[in-house]
């Protein structure tokens, strides 16, 4: 017991003293995930809507294969997107690998499918009444489907939110494309991995304990929205 | 006078039994007309196929005597064309946004917009609603700014499907006194009812709908019969 308290109250004193390595390590997680979800919200939220409001040919197979990716393991995104970026790979001589490039596309593909499928929820969850009263005040359809987006941004918000979870949590795609580099794509999943393995149990309960902070940061300000 | 809506061999298929099927109707401009029958007869669903809201299986809708036609032309006459709904629908926000929304989208910007605005909520009595959130309001509160937020387009057609269902007893009055000035300004109203009183109220023709066909016609009060139909 003593050994967890006396680790806990260290891992307390290298965030509070901000530590350069924890703070580095944060940074880059915090910068890949961000642009990441961010990337799979400009993807995920305009083909969730698609596929929550159409109706056409293959839209059942389309939410099939959406459900499916949602289930994606990390390792096996990491393994493919490897396979395109490493040197004989067909994508290899962009020079991806091993870079926050080839995390944060990695980390798009895994939170894209969950950002779109939270959309179809939300969409076609949505209350029927919103588009036919946006076309009847003279909104042309493009507009009605920004109206519906408006008036469900809460399950928007909230589908943005989960992929956030999903890539900020993430160790096989940082690990696979990332590489674990020190100062450069070091996340704080992957440090916690190394760290604790090389002993180090403090470091890596510094970063669990910013990781779960982010993690409490993000849900409180999604219920301050829904409060609103 | 020259029909400012008019449909012609209309079929329009809903939940594939509910077939509604009108040969020829024709709404003058600048009236009251009522769409009276039962639950299910098929007054909703036409009032949804004159907003333009969705195109008829089958016949054509005029409007002003010219065939709506494509996706473009009823967004273009929808305009001029507003539905309020049974139960409707209001935006998350204020009541002064709300009745904003057309009106930006008409390009209807700044003291303009707010004059327009001041003036339908004074009509239906709301003017201390402006900045209270829409969906805080009560059923007949609802009612009363969708019927604003209607007006204020000045629409030359209005549509309302069971209007007075969720009014109180004290706002049915000022409602119906607002509805009737209605086809002075140009405005012509169909009201899909089942509130018989309601036509003897606020005069106007009726038009009966039983099983998604019309079977009857007939006016109330001063207003002129004038309306050429033929049942299916």
């Amino acid at each position: 017991m003593g050994f967890l308290i006396d680790s806990f109250r260290h891992s307390l004193a290298l965030i509070l003293s901000l530590d350069a390595e924890v703070v580095r390590t944060v940074w880059t997680s915090l910068y890949t995930s961000t642009t990441a979800i961010l990337l799979a919200a400009v993807i995920g939220v305009p083909s969730g809507t698609l596929l929550g409001l159409g109706r056409f040919a293959g839209r059942r197979a389309a939410l099939t294969l959406l459900n499916t990716l949602m289930a994606l393991p990390t390792v096996v995104v990491g393994l493919v997107l490897f396979g395109f970026f490493s040197r004989q790979g067909p994508l290899g001589s962009w020079g991806l690998l091993f870079t926050p490039m080839a995390m944060i596309a990695g980390q798009t593909v895994l939170a894209a499918p969950i950002v779109a499928n939270y959309t179809v929820a939300a969409v076609a969850g949505a209350d029927p009444r919103i588009m036919n009263t946006a076309l009847t005040l003279g909104a042309t359809r493009s507009r009605a489907i920004w109206q519906l987006l408006l008036e469900t941004r809460f399950g928007i918000v909230a589908a943005i939110v989960a992929g956030f979870g999903r890539v900020i949590a993430e160790v096989g795609v940082a690990m696979m494309l990332g590489g674990n580099i020190r100062g450069y794509t070091r996340t704080m999943t992957t440090a916690i991995a190394l760290e604790t393995s090389k002993g180090e149990f403090s470091f890596g309960l510094a970063l669990g304990v910013v990781l779960l902070s982010v993690a409490l940061f993000v849900n409180l300000f999604l219920n301050l929205l829904q409060q609103r | 006078m020259k029909s400012i809506l008019s449909v012609r061999n209309l079929e329009h298929r809903r939940g594939g039994r509910f077939t509604l099927a009108v040969d020829r109707l024709d709404f003058l401009g600048e009236r009251v007309y009522y769409l009276v029958g039962a639950n299910g007869a098929g007054k909703s669903t036409l009032l949804s196929l004159l907003a333009l809201l969705q195109p008829p299986d089958r016949g054509q809708i005029l409007f002003d005597g010219t065939a709506v036609d494509g996706v473009a032309q009823r967004q273009k006459l929808r305009r001029q064309i507003t539905l309020v709904e049974q139960a409707p629908f209001l935006f998350d926000a204020t009541v002064y946004q709300n009745l904003a929304f057309g009106l930006r989208l008409r390009e209807v910007r700044g003291e303009l917009q707010r004059h327009r605005i001041e003036k339908a909520l004074q009509a239906l009595g709301l003017t201390e609603f402006a900045s209270r959130r829409a969906r805080a309001l009560s059923g007949g509160e609802s009612q009363r700014v969708a019927l604003a937020r209607a007006l204020v387009l000045r629409p030359r057609v209005l549509l309302l499907d069971e209007p007075t269902d969720g009014l109180d007893r004290e706002s049915k009055p000022l409602f119906e006194s607002c509805l009737a000035e209605l086809p002075g300004r140009g405005v012509t109203v169909i009201i899909a009812t089942h509130d018989a009183e309601q036509p003897r109220r606020l005069p106007g023709e009726v038009l009966g709908l039983e099983a998604g066909r019309l079977t009857k016609t007939g006016a109330t009060g001063p207003a002129t019969t004038n309306i050429a139909m033929e049942n299916a």
